[in-house]
Order: structure tokens, then C-alpha cells, then sequence
């Protein structure tokens, strides 16, 4: 092979890889909104044992966040079971800056946005505070956040998924026109 | 005794006073109460004498080194032993108590609320009495051979004054019959425990040795929990304390018609003093309780004063023997007066 046609293949080759590589961005965007989606729903399926938990059950917060946690998988599930670990540990904190300092570990790859992450924290605010039935309205109104975010994704999925993945398709495009 | 373990009882306070705790060198099992109140010195309990504790964690009975407790720290206190969910014990907050790990039991006071039922929840805790719980075992043991007829248990009585013990005397009752006692086959016990004094349940679990054969129904009025005992768990003997009212009046009858055993407290210093309440009159008066022990007030808690049968016939009569001498092992079995 002579050297013009090794430039053109090694051109082709560059070419694919900036496509593959920037459609895989693109796919990897739109995995990360489907993704904080599941998490989402995962997370309103715990708060809704935890209601149960706490209204029904009567738990006290060590137990409840235990149990959910235990029933619970991933980051959000570890979460609630160092909560609960940490709160039969008893050290002396309040628990809204455990809660906050167990949010704060989940780490920052996993697809939450800060804005989840900051809802999440202020529904601890004013758990454990006064009767039953100022923990149900606490969780009611976090879950009805909750709800709205969940749907805000779910109506909002299709379109964005259809864009991360074709902007990343066509910005892999344009620059191989660009750069070739 | 149930004070085993000093730093899981100080878990439930405050910062501060967890930290004042901790450099107490003193022995655990002898603290019988801490007192905290607002704006007022930090009271202690120990070998039946009351201490301030100084800031040093050190007994004085100088008022003026003694550390006085801060609103934040009751605050913070009640959130530490309800496990940051006063919602949790809302039942117990209205009856004025709480019971924790280790089966301590904590007494509250401060502003009621209340609602059409009657109190719905306490706020502004500004008194609290930290009561370390203290199980005598073998204290009841002079008073078994009393309460037997042949392997059947008697309906038995127990009256004593507030404070002389009688819930530690029921306790240990409990447990010998429940685990059998000398040649006598243990037998199946059901305790309605409405203030979780007997058993001190903490999530369902007994922190008092109850005996084997014991079931026990945590916070439940005695008078639907023995009917609920009876119902689904078959006991041969039921226990309760302190009853008094004509609801648990008819219970009691229905207990004993369906051929259990009952074991009862009731407040009083004797049979006489039981024909004054209009309840409990009818009790003695038709013959239904077969012993009567009786604990002597004024002395030292747990003095077992007389034993009587049904028809007023003095069983038993001492006063030496107290709960205190049987837990130093000090004290010697009752046999100067036959059975009968």
C-alpha cells in the first residue's frame, strides 16, 4: 500500500472513532436521564415503605430507615441503611445532619441531580418531629415532589433520549467534516 | 439487675450530660433514679440517697457545685431516647412515660395537650425522672410456698403502698411459676403488661427475665388483654398490676370462671383498706381471692408484712425479711411459720 492510501485509511479510521466515540456520549446522556428516572422511581417505592413504616407500623426512624433500606437496592438503599445504622449508633447528632452527611456520601457519578439529591435532604428536615401525623404530611409532600419530577422525565424521555443520542451521532459527524 | 451496660444507659442524654456521665466512677447497679429538670441541679438516685452531680461527674451534697440542667439538653435528651421519633411513643408520652433499652423507664412532665378524648401529647418537657430498672430475682421466694395448693397456683392478691416493691414481688412471682418452683412443673403465664412495668418491654421483648412460659401483651388495657389472653394464648395463671377499675373487675371474674389463675396488685396497706373501695370491696367480700400478701410500707422497699388466705386467716407474719437483704443474699428463707 503506498502512502497517500495509508493517510485515507488512517483518516477513515480517525473519523469512525470520533463518531463512535462522540454517539457513545450521546448514548451514554440519554442512559444517565433514563437512569435518574429508574432512580427516581426506585426512591418513591422506598418513601412510600417508609411512610408505611412510620404511619402504620409506628416504627421509630432507626427501624424504618433499617428495613427499607434492607428491602431497597442500590446507592439510595445504602443510604437509608447507614442512616439507620448510624441512629441506633446513637452519637449525639441531630438527624437531619445524619441524613444530610448520608445523601452527601452517595457518590456523585450515580445519576441524581444535586436538585434530587437537595429534595431528598429537606424531607429530613422535619422527620421525627412532633406526631405521626406531621411525619405522614412531611413524606406526602416530598413524595408529591417527588411525583412531579417523575413525571416531568417520564413525559419529557422520549424526545430527550431521541436528542442526546442524535447529537451526539451528528456532533461525531461534524467534526470528522470539520477535522477530515 | 439490668444496668449491665453504663454507656448504653447514657447514650439517651444530652451531649453534655452523656460527658458527666461517662467520668462517673461509681457503681451502675446501685443508681436507682436521675432526675433532670429545667433550670434545676442535676439529682441522682445512688443507694437510696439523693446526690447532685457536679459538672466533674462527682456526687456532692453541695447544692452549689451541682451542674444544673438547660432546656436544650431535655430537648435534646428526649430526642436521643425516643430514638428521634417522639412520634413513636405517642401512646406512652400520654400515659406520661416511656420505656427504653435495658428496660428503664423514663417518666415525663411538662405542658399536656389535650383534645376531645382526653391528652393527645405532652410538649415543653421540662421534667424528667430516669428510673433504672431493677429486677430482684428470688425476691418472691418466701412467698411461693403461700401461694400453692398442691401444683395449682391461688388467686393471690398483692397489696402494698406506692413504691415498697409490689411490681418487683408480681415479677418475680411470674418467673417462678413460669420456669416452675421447687417441685412444682412450670406453667403457662399470660401478663397484661399496661404500663410495661412488669416486663419493660422494649419493641415487643421483654428486658425482664419473665420466665419461660410467659407470654406477654405490651401496653394494652388489662381489661380487653386479658380477655385477648385467654382467647388466643391459653394461660394457666394471669398477671396484672394495679387494677382497680370495674371494667377490670369484670375481667378478672371472667378470668377466674374460664379456670385460670390470677395474679393481681392493687394499691392499699391492708385487707381493711380494700373493703373502702367500692371496686375491690366486692373482691374480698365474696371470697374471690384465696391470698392476700401484703408489703409493709415505711421500711426498707420490699418488706413482705403478712400473708392471708381467703376468709381473713393470717398466714404469715414478718417483718425482717426485705427485698434488699435477698438481693446482697443476705436474708434468710421464711420457714419460721408453717404453711397453713
Amino acid at each position: 500500500m503506498d502512502r497517500e492510501g495509508l493517510q485515507t485509511l488512517t483518516k477513515i479510521a480517525g473519523a469512525c472513532l470520533v463518531i463512535i466515540s462522540c454517539s457513545g456520549l450521546g448514548i451514554f446522556a440519554s442512559g444517565q436521564f433514563s437512569q435518574r428516572l429508574k432512580n427516581l422511581e426506585q426512591l418513591r417505592q422506598m418513601i412510600f415503605l417508609l411512610k408505611g413504616e412510620i404511619v402504620y407500623g409506628r416504627s421509630p426512624l432507626t427501624d424504618a430507615f433499617e428495613r427499607v433500606g434492607a428491602r431497597g437496592r442500590g446507592e439510595i438503599a445504602e443510604a437509608f441503611k447507614r442512616t439507620g445504622q448510624r441512629l441506633s449508633d446513637q452519637p449525639g447528632e441531630p438527624f437531619f445532619i445524619i441524613w444530610q452527611e448520608e445523601i452527601d456520601r452517595i457518590p456523585e457519578k450515580f445519576p441524581l441531580l444535586e436538585e434530587d439529591r437537595q429534595k431528598l435532604k429537606d424531607m429530613g428536615e422535619h422527620l421525627g418531629y412532633l406526631d405521626t401525623e406531621q411525619q405522614e404530611r412531611t413524606i406526602l409532600l416530598y413524595l408529591e415532589q417527588l411525583d412531579l419530577s417523575i413525571e416531568y422525565l417520564r413525559s419529557h424521555r422520549q424526545e430527550r433520549v431521541r436528542l442526546y443520542t442524535s447529537l451526539g451521532i451528528m456532533s461525531g459527524l461534524f467534526l470528522t467534516i470539520v477535522l477530515v | 439487675m439490668l444496668v449491665e451496660n453504663k454507656d448504653e444507659l447514657i447514650k439517651i442524654f444530652s451531649k453534655r450530660i452523656r460527658q458527666i456521665l461517662s467520668r462517673m466512677t461509681i457503681d451502675f447497679q446501685e443508681v436507682q433514679e436521675i432526675r433532670l429538670r429545667v433550670g434545676a441541679p442535676l439529682i441522682m438516685i445512688y443507694k437510696n440517697q439523693e446526690f447532685y452531680i457536679d459538672s466533674q461527674g462527682q456526687l456532692t451534697k453541695d447544692e452549689t457545685r451541682a451542674y444544673v440542667v438547660e432546656q436544650e439538653e431535655l430537648r435534646e435528651t428526649m430526642e436521643y431516647m425516643s430514638s428521634y421519633s417522639l412520634y413513636a411513643f405517642e401512646e406512652e408520652m400520654k400515659q406520661g412515660f416511656l420505656t427504653i433499652q435495658g428496660g428503664h423507664r423514663i417518666g415525663i412532665a411538662g405542658k399536656t395537650i389535650l383534645d376531645e378524648s382526653g391528652i393527645r401529647t405532652m410538649r415543653y418537657i421540662s421534667f424528667m425522672n430516669v428510673r433504672l430498672s431493677h429486677q430482684i430475682r428470688g425476691c418472691s421466694l418466701p412467698v411461693m410456698p403461700y401461694i400453692y395448693q398442691g401444683d395449682q397456683v391461688l388467686h393471690t392478691l398483692i397489696i402494698s403502698p406506692p413504691r415498697c416493691g409490689k411490681t418487683t414481688l408480681l415479677r418475680d412471682m411470674i418467673r417462678q411459676i413460669s420456669d416452675g418452683w421447687d417441685n412444682h412443673p412450670g406453667q403457662t403465664v399470660g401478663v397484661v403488661d399496661e404500663r410495661s412495668e412488669i416486663g419493660a418491654c422494649y419493641r415487643g421483648i421483654p428486658q425482664n427475665d419473665l420466665g419461660i412460659r410467659t407470654d406477654v401483651l405490651d401496653c394494652c388495657p388489662k381489661a380487653k388483654g386479658m380477655m385477648m389472653l385467654i382467647r388466643t394464648m391459653s394461660p394457666r395463671v394471669v398477671a396484672v398490676d394495679e387494677i382497680g377499675t370495674r371494667e377490670d373487675l369484670e375481667a378478672m371474674e371472667y378470668v377466674m370462671n374460664c379456670g385460670c389463675k390470677l395474679l393481681a396488685t392493687v394499691h392499699g396497706n391492708s385487707i381493711d383498706d380494700l373493703k373502702q373501695k367500692p371496686v375491690i370491696r366486692r373482691l374480698v367480700e365474696e371470697r374471690i381471692f384465696e391470698r392476700y400478701v401484703i408489703l409493709k410500707g415505711g421500711g426498707q422497699v420490699g418488706t413482705i408484712d403478712q400473708i392471708y388466705d381467703s376468709r381473713g386467716t393470717q398466714l404469715y407474719r414478718s417483718s425482717i425479711q426485705t427485698m434488699e437483704s435477698i438481693r446482697r443474699g443476705t436474708g434468710s428463707r421464711m420457714s419460721d411459720r408453717a404453711y397453713g
